[in-house]
């Protein structure tokens, strides 16, 4: 991997401007343009982000790394639509996704994003299979239909024994696999996970990771907020942010198909 | 009211606080800790505080309406009797004068202060002629010396009540309910009826109802005329030698009725009177009554054996106050227990939730070293707090809850009473208000603590990280098998309360007997199972056991209403929540639509169900007050419903009653009533002599006599009509047959159907036909035993009888009556038959019209019954009214259960918005959850109340009697649970809003 020196020097030469679309040809699936975000607690006021330019390609992984408070998860709520932006606009497949109403934007979210958090958030009261199958119903997906999917995502994710059980009654690698399931159910474009290893243990995060790598191999977009340097570098992109600013965007090259830790291409920007 | 409690209340009281103080005194960083918790979370100790408040103002309010009618009663005692404490009373003039000279004696007594000798009787009064004519038809006229009234108790605490010149001839000085009545003033001519004849006299002035002017029983404004001394003796000799003979039939339309020998009856003197007044005032000189009734007696000596008699008014009426302001403010307080027992449970809730808001601070403090107990204390401190300022916050909102008790049942007290002068006044007193504050401290400090032990048994890793509780978590083997050792021991109880028929102990211990042997039955199946099956098994226990055990209810205690209602609902609550998945399914479809609509419904049952203990303590709340709501309801709409059976069962087919005035009988209401200008009208009369009585040996452990009215019915009473018996003695065949055996057999007796029930309440009779009862005449001694031929369905027809009050009758043959009390037994009245095509209406008003100058009453029996049935229905809605306090309490519940709800799912709110939940699915999913709770709660209960109601009405002959059927009052009940919903939901309108403003980001605090 990259260290920040490196980071600081190609900044320096003026290469990695985010484009819009990628030098592969590929569209990008979600487009980020000066995006900005202040929390305000009284009279101070907090850049959260600052200006913020991305791209996210179909069929991307892409870990966002940094330290604490440097905006990773502010970065993943505006994106995602889950928060209001001060500044700037986000595209999702062309669209503008503050320029819908909240309904739409729900709407949207509900068809086309899915969700995985460090604390899994499963509905309490429902089983693995209910909360799994709550976003293909929201879909207006048939209920039967809703059921048989939910309970083959269950079972891909190695839960096809656990479909009737509550939250509390699984362990925390079960609790973030019907994340993961619930979080794919709708066969969403983008899936946005928010330290999704942080509260398991390393089998069990190992576990959860491999199963968003073969996800992703499938061709499911992944966007990824992780402290996990290990995660972040099997991703097949890694985006490093400090302060609101996004300080390395790194592209890693997949000749085989398979995540090699520390292979990155040039495409690294440090703004100063 | 109640001021024997106030010792036990104040001492508890005092060692709570004393025990709180302690803990605050000794343990600083407890108390630290308690006050800075509430400082801290400002909303919540509002929360707490509004929870029991609701209980503290329920009880004080029903106190309050206790003191209010004690205070109300006793005041018209003081005003209508002033100085009056004890009045001698005799037939007639030379027997009067004998005892004033005899009583004379106690001037001078130091318990006496004052002696008044004077006579009276009762006439009809009229003002004007013609249409503008006013009456009325039994007032009290006085003959008395004017300068010794004056000087009566010596003019202490404003003065007699009757004083200034006195009346000439020609003259009367009238109280303002008489001149109100006829709309009198001073130099108004009156034409007064003495003993028949008609008086013209000039109204000389107007007095207040005050001291002597009110001078009467004690319980009602008399309407009084005094005359100059000599008036009435002189009018009753003039009546006697004007009227040789009397009996003729009455006058043709329009012939003056006085003069004609249709107003007949025995020569007529007035009654003499000594009125006493006892030293030490208006109010203090009460306490004396005993030892100056006990003086008088002896003063009078074989006289008391002759008709003379010594009456304690004042002390009489202030027992009956007091009775009355019990009776009504424990009414009150037992149907506000069940308002009490909700707040408690919303307590609870709070106090829980409160507790799980802090359960990682709990977790930390324990993880830090601090022990349990000090846990427990420092919510003790907390709660003390919160329950102090709850009770003093109860009691001026419980002063305004008794306020407008008062104000309603003042309106009925004024839609059903004639008289107009008794007012309710609104009253408290010091005793009732430290009562009700210690009540409701008391009840909440204990909630308090309760629920604090329990929320302090937290697992302090799982408070810590906010995981869920351990549950089904399984008792130790020696609590296991205590509790199941206690089972036994319950079960034993059981077993004698249900041989006894013991009311709270065939509900209670049974149900304690199944509760402690669940323990050891969850060892062995499946908790859901057990507790399935222990609600099942109380429930059904606690429907059919007044079947089974039909003297249940026998010992009139409101504590086994209490028990059942709360086993009832407590059962079927937790058998609906064991169950909730299995009540559900017919909702499936519903709930498994693929819409928002579904989704959201899916969403308002899952919580419900998951979280049992909150759901079930909100469906208690609702159930209990519903139960109670819909039972008084059903039980008022059952009653109101029996209103012709009622008029039918005390009529029995007579319309009218026809009270006669003593001074001026009708001596042959048969032939009067039938003949003249009647001829035609009237198909039946039966005459009716009374007399006044006193029973005993009828109740078991009841000592002091009752007063009753023995009514001496002629034959035609059972011949012209028929009074239906709810019981009679079956060797003597049908109801014919026991009135016939009634006038064949001296024996024989039948009784009201409440007679002994006025100080015992429902339930309080135990006696049936075939027992016997001694009845005396308390004039001259004579004792006598009866046999009990049967009990009346309803004896409303005979109340009043003869303007002798509201007293029970006994009735008995006429020549039984006679022989026993001789002259005693006066023809005082006749129940009359309208012929056909003649209403009651007419009949009543020609026979008081024409015979207003001898004072007779005629009395539409249907009015009576529809004017008791009104003020039924009054008392039935200020009950509903009072008991939708506790509704509330219940709404309040889910409304801080919602606004909780939302504080506690604020991240499961923003994962559902990230899904793609819309704002107002979240909103309406809170809307019909709160909908899906109340509702359940409120058909719960209002499906217990109709089941109970039925069991009752089918085990109950009273209800049973009137042959309606069982109607269920669905418009009110429809309308009841459609405002209890209706307010529920409002009640969550506001909570529901937050939760759907949450935005999904914040909600899930994912930080960096």
């Amino acid at each position: 991997m990259e260290g920040d020196d490196q980071v600081l020097k190609r900044k320096r030469t003026g290469e990695g401007a985010a484009p819009s679309a990628d030098g592969d040809g590929r569209p990008g699936l979600l487009v980020a343009e000066r995006v900005r975000k202040v929390y305000r607690t009284g009279e101070i006021e907090v850049e959260a982000l600052v200006d913020l330019d991305l791209t996210v390609r179909e069929g991307e992984m892409v870990a966002v790394m940094g330290p604490s408070g440097s905006g990773k998860t502010t970065l993943l709520n505006c994106l995602s639509g889950l928060d209001d932006i001060d500044g700037g606009r986000v595209l999702v497949d062309g669209q503008d996704l503050f320029a819908m109403s909240d309904a739409r934007r729900t709407a949207h979210r509900a068809t086309s994003m899915g969700f995985i958090f460090q604390a899994f958030n499963l509905i309490p009261v429902f089983t693995a299979a209910e909360n799994v199958e709550l976003p293909l119903l929201l879909g207006g997906t048939p209920t039967k239909e809703a059921r048989r999917r939910a309970v083959q995502m269950l079972e891909r994710v190695g839960l096809g024994d656990r479909t009737g059980h509550r939250p509390n009654e699984l362990s925390g690698g079960e609790q973030q696999r019907v994340t993961v399931a619930r979080a794919l159910a709708s066969r969403p474009a983008i899936v946005w996970a928010d330290e999704p290893t942080g509260n398991l243990d390393t089998q069990m995060a190992t576990q959860v990771i491999d199963l968003l790598h073969e996800l992703n191999q499938d061709g499911q977009t992944i966007v990824l907020v992780t402290h996990d340097p290990v995660i972040g570098g099997s991703a097949s992109r890694l985006i490093r942010m400090r302060d609101g600013r996004l300080v390395a965007d790194q592209q890693r090259p997949q000749a085989d198909g398979q995540p090699t830790a520390g292979q990155w291409d040039g495409t690294v920007r440090v703004e100063g | 009211m109640y001021p024997n409690l106030t010792p036990t209340l104040v001492t508890l009281l005092g060692i709570a606080l004393a025990a709180a103080g302690f803990i605050a005194v000794r343990r600083p960083f407890l108390r630290k800790l308690a006050l800075r918790q509430i400082a801290r979370r400002r909303g919540e100790a509002v929360l707490v505080v509004v929870g029991s408040v609701l209980g503290t103002a329920i009880i004080i309010g029903s106190l309050i309406v206790g003191d209010t009618l004690n205070f109300s009663v006793r005041q018209v005692a003081y005003n209508n009797l002033g100085p009056i404490d004890e009045i001698v009373s005799s037939p007639t003039v030379a027997q009067g004068e004998v005892a004033a000279r005899r009583v004379a004696r106690l001037r001078g007594d130091p318990d006496v202060d004052g002696l008044l000798t004077l006579r009276g009787d009762q006439a009809a009064v009229v003002r004007g002629s013609g249409a503008g004519r006013t009456a009325e038809p039994r007032a009290s006229v006085f003959e008395v010396d004017f300068a010794q009234a004056a000087e009566f108790r010596g003019g202490v605490e404003g003065g007699s009540g009757l004083s200034g010149p006195a009346p000439g001839a020609g003259e009367a000085v009238i109280n303002d309910d008489l001149a109100t009545q006829l709309g009198a003033r001073a130099g108004d001519t009156l034409t007064v009826y003495l003993y028949g004849r008609p008086t013209q006299v000039r109204v000389a002035r107007v007095v207040p109802t005050v001291g002597l002017a009110g001078a009467g029983t004690g319980q009602t404004a008399p309407r009084n005329a005094f005359f100059a001394p000599g008036t009435l003796v002189q009018a009753a000799r003039q009546a006697k030698a004007a009227t040789p003979a009397r009996g003729g039939p009455a006058p043709a339309d329009g012939a003056d009725n006085a003069t004609a020998p249709g107003a007949a009856g025995p020569p007529a003197q007035p009654r003499t009177f000594t009125f006493v007044s006892n030293t030490g005032g208006v109010e203090a000189g009460e306490p004396r009554s005993d030892a100056v009734a006990a003086k008088l007696n002896a003063a009078l000596g074989p006289l008391t054996s002759q008709g003379t008699s010594v009456e304690t008014p004042k002390q009489s009426v202030l027992k009956a106050a007091e009775q009355a302001g019990n009776g009504l403010g424990s009414l009150f307080l037992f149907i506000g227990s069940f308002s009490v027992i909700a707040g408690v449970l919303l307590l609870v809730n709070i106090f829980v939730m409160l507790a799980e808001e802090r359960k990682s601070e709990l977790g930390m403090l324990r993880a830090v070293g601090m022990k349990r107990g000090r846990l427990v204390r420092s919510f003790i401190i907390e709660g003390t707090v919160y329950a102090l300022v709850a009770a003093l916050l109860g009691v001026l909102i419980g002063l305004g809850v008794g306020r407008a008790v008062v104000v309603v049942a003042a309106r009925i007290f004024s839609s059903f009473s004639d008289e107009d002068s008794f007012n309710l006044a609104f009253r408290f007193t010091p005793i009732s208000l430290v009562n009700g504050f210690a009540m409701g401290f008391l009840i909440a400090f204990v909630t308090v603590t309760l629920t604090s032990i329990r929320i302090s048994r937290v697992n302090i890793i799982a408070a810590i990280r906010d995981l869920p509780n351990e549950g089904g978590r399984r008792l130790k083997r020696r609590w296991v098998a205590l509790s199941t050792v206690a089972a036994a021991g319950f079960g034993a109880l059981s077993a004698v309360a249900i041989a006894n028929s013991q009311g709270v102990g065939v509900y209670l211990y049974p149900t304690l007997t199944v509760l402690a042997l669940c323990p050891l039955l969850v060892r062995l199946a499946p908790k859901r199972w057990v507790y399935s099956g222990a609600s099942l098994a109380t429930l059904a226990w606690g429907l059919a056991a007044n079947t089974l055990r039909p003297k249940v209810f026998d010992d009139g205690s409101t504590a086994t209403f209490i028990v059942l209602g709360s086993l009832l609902t407590f059962s079927a609550v937790l058998l609906v929540s064991q169950n909730q998945q299995l009540l559900l399914w017919p909702l499936r479809p519903l709930i498994a639509r693929p819409t928002l609509g579904g989704l959201a419904t899916r969403l308002a049952v899952a919580y419900p169900i998951a979280r049992r203990f909150r759901t079930g303590a909100i469906l208690i709340m609702y159930g209990l007050v519903v139960f109670t709501l819909v039972l008084i309801t059903v039980i008022g709409n059952l009653i109101s419903a029996g209103t012709n059976a009622e008029v039918r069962n005390a009529s029995g087919g007579f319309g009218v009653r026809a009270d006669f005035n003593p001074s001026a009988p009708v001596a042959d209401p048969a032939r009067t009533f039938t003949s003249g200008r009647f001829a035609g009208k009237v198909d039946a009369v039966a005459p009716l002599t009374v007399s006044g009585a006193k029973v005993t040996n009828l109740i078991k452990g009841r000592t002091d006599p009752i007063d009753v009215i023995v009514v001496g019915a002629d034959p035609t009473l059972s011949q012209a009509g028929l009074f239906p018996l709810s019981r009679r003695l079956g060797r003597l065949g049908d109801d014919p047959a026991v009135w016939r055996a009634v006038q064949s057999d001296p024996g024989y007796v039948i009784l009201d159907n409440f007679l002994g029930e006025e100080d015992g309440g429902p339930g309080s009779i135990t006696y049936q036909p075939g027992d016997t009862l001694t009845l005396t005449d308390p004039a001259t001694g004579t004792a006598e035993s009866k046999t009990i031929a049967g009990v009346l369905k309803s004896g409303q027809g005979f109340y009043g009888v003869g303007n002798t009050g509201f007293v029970s009758p006994i009735i008995m043959s006429q020549q039984a009556a006679r022989a026993q009390f001789g002259s005693g037994a006066k023809l005082a009245s006749a129940m009359v038959k309208p012929a056909a095509g003649v209403t009651d209406q007419a009949l009543a008003a020609e026979l008081q019209g024409q015979y207003l100058p001898e004072g007779l009453v005629a009395t539409q029996i249907r009015d009576q019954v529809e004017r008791g049935f009104a003020a039924n229905r009054g008392f039935f809605q200020l009950m509903q009214g009072f008991l939708a306090l506790g509704l509330i309490v219940g709404i309040a519940g889910l409304g801080v259960v919602m606004v909780r709800a939302v504080r506690e799912r604020r991240r499961n709110i923003g994962v559902l918005r990230a899904l793609g939940f819309q704002s107002g699915t979240i909103q309406r999913a809170f809307l019909t959850e709160s909908t899906f709770v109340a509702l359940e709660g409120i058909v719960l209960g209002a499906a217990l109340s109709i089941v109970t109601s039925y069991l009752l009405f089918n085990n109950d002959d009273e209800l049973n009697a009137s042959g309606v059927g069982f109607p269920i009052p669905w418009a009110s009940i429809t309308v009841l649970v459609a405002a209890a919903a209706v307010a529920s939901i409002l009640a969550t309108v506001w909570p529901a809003r937050q939760a759907s403003k949450i935005r999904p980001a914040v909600a899930l605090r994912i930080a960096d």
